[in-house]
């Protein structure tokens, strides 16, 4: 019989294991951990008590039968004074005893007290025995440990939940500074105004439809805002002028991404190359792009995306000498300059995305609310269509 | 059968209501257990047979179920009987002394039998 009670409480303390280490929600694991006490010791009732957050007071996190008991009414001071673990049978006089409680154990992990375990009399009537509370203290440590672990897991929650907070807050901040210095950069020239944001948005939706990673994204939607800080430099009446620039002045303007990557460079962004995509922006896949006339097998997939959207934005917004293109007339100049200006790769992923945006798959398009609203767009989505086959068609050959 | 995988169907004879637990009664699903015999208590029955046939495991989560089934009924002043034991739960409810607040039959017609109920 000895042995047969041993083996059943070994097995019972197998069943707090395996409830402890369950993958279940924490109100029903102590749920399971009383049922557990409750089924080892043959106790009509218990109770599971510990601290709540945030205010730290005592509540029943669990508890069959003691309805009648206020954990807030409860003395503390004997839970407090008795040996940690150790399960005492409460005073005579004591309010546990008059609400039933036969078995007390406090909770304690070192020198945090936990919580408090309550059992009420057997059914059997019989008493606890000193096998029994030898047996409780065991069940009692783990039972308090759980309890930690998961305090301290609740701790950890909430301090990655302000962090993450913390880390938006930080996040809003810094873009709505990146827009604001994008805002300085084309209120230098009154017919540039937001191009810098048109250009982060069509290289973000350039970017997803060729599949990046959001981190990755993210980067070259800065690189879209900052990607013309250079042009700071520049005085007003050159970038302003309506008539034809010097070859001096060409060259002047032309400084532009080499300042950019000089200011750019400074700064120690979490992205991989973004001061090389702002400099080689106006690179061309065939050599003739400034300011280095690198040709397509030197620059990244992140310059032709940029490249892409800055001239796209360029050709259907008014310059001070000349008036803007349309859409399809835009498109079929990006054609035309396929692959000694543009990617093909990125052209097709280009026209997927605005096919898409057209068609209304896309629930937050990024192109098609900046295009002109006198666009007819199912002409526009009918050249796109031809234009996906012909480059799929390449795609597929190449 | 899943370990966490535990069913309570019942059915009623005469005035006797028979409860079927099938599977591991181990876990928190075990408190079906109490629930269908509160049911048939609450509709005035007191003469209850739990067929333990079909139970293939009964751990200290499944005892504190059985130990509320037991208290409700003899509270209630009605009669339990467990039939279909396994020998290994029969000596475990030995050892804990609790086989004297039930009547214990080997199969479910014999304790329907003892109750006065119909025939299976």
């Amino acid at each position: 019989m000895e042995l047969r009670k041993a083996l059943f409480n070994i097995a019972s303390l197998s069943d707090l294991g395996g409830e402890i280490t369950s993958e279940k929600d924490f109100q029903e694991k102590l749920k399971s951990f009383l049922h557990v006490v409750l089924g080892t010791f043959l106790a009509s009732s218990g109770a599971i008590a510990c601290r709540d957050r945030p205010d730290g007071r005592i509540v029943f996190a669990e508890r069959k039968g003691f309805e009648k008991l206020a954990p807030q009414e409860i003395d503390l001071s004997p839970l407090l004074a008795a040996a940690k673990n150790e399960p005492y049978r409460p005073d005579g006089g004591s309010s546990l005893r008059a609400e039933g409680a036969e078995a007390v154990v406090p909770l304690w992990v070192k020198d945090d007290f936990i919580g408090f375990i309550l059992l009420g009399a057997k059914f059997t009537a019989e008493p606890y025995t000193p096998e029994d509370f030898e047996m409780l203290v065991v069940f009692a440590r783990q039972i308090a440990i759980a309890l930690k672990n998961h305090a301290l897991f609740l701790d950890l929650t909430e301090k990655l939940e302000e962090n993450r907070k913390l880390y938006e807050e930080m996040r809003r901040i810094y873009h709505d500074t990146l827009q604001a210095f994008a805002a300085a950069i084309d209120a230098k020239d009154v017919y540039t105004r937001h191009h810098s944001q048109r250009v982060a948005r069509y290289s973000v939706a350039i970017a997803r439809e060729l599949g990046w990673s959001e981190h990755d994204i993210e980067g070259i939607y800065v690189a879209g805002f900052l990607h013309d800080v250079g042009k700071l430099v520049i005085s007003n009446e050159l970038l302003n002028k309506r008539t034809p620039f010097t070859p001096e002045e060409i060259e002047e303007v032309r400084r532009h991404s080499l300042v950019s990557y000089k200011i750019i460079s400074q700064i120690r962004f979490p992205w991989k190359d973004i001061e090389k995509i702002i400099r080689h922006h106006h690179e061309r896949l065939d050599g003739t792009g400034y300011p280095d006339a690198l040709k397509s097998e030197d620059l990244s997939e992140g310059v032709k995306i940029l490249a892409l959207a800055d001239s796209f934005d360029a050709m259907t917004s008014q310059r001070a000498y000349r008036e803007k293109m349309d859409v399809q007339k835009a498109l079929d100049e990006l054609k035309n300059c396929l692959h000694r200006q543009f990617d093909d790769r990125v052209l097709l992923a280009f026209c997927r995305v605005l096919d898409k945006e057209i068609r209304g798959e896309l629930p937050e398009p990024d192109i098609l609310p900046h295009l002109d609203r006198e666009s007819d767009l199912s002409v526009i989505s009918s050249l796109l269509q031809g234009l996906i086959r012909e480059l799929s068609d390449n795609d597929a050959d190449g | 059968m899943s370990p966490s995988s535990f069913q309570v169907t019942s059915r009623l004879i005469d005035d006797v209501a028979i409860i079927y637990p099938r599977g591991y009664l181990n876990n928190l699903s075990g408190e079906n257990i109490v629930s269908e015999c509160a049911r048939h208590a609450q509709a005035g029955v007191r003469k209850i047979i739990v067929n333990f046939r079909d139970t293939d495991l009964i751990n200290s989560i499944g005892i504190s179920f059985l130990l509320t089934v037991m208290e409700d009924l003899r509270d209630a002043g009605g009669t339990l009987c467990f039939s279909g034991m396994k020998k290994a739960h029969l000596d475990t409810f030995e050892m804990l002394g609790l086989t004297k607040y039930f009547l214990l039959f080997t199969d479910e017609d014999a304790a329907l039998r003892a109750l006065g109920g119909g025939q299976v």
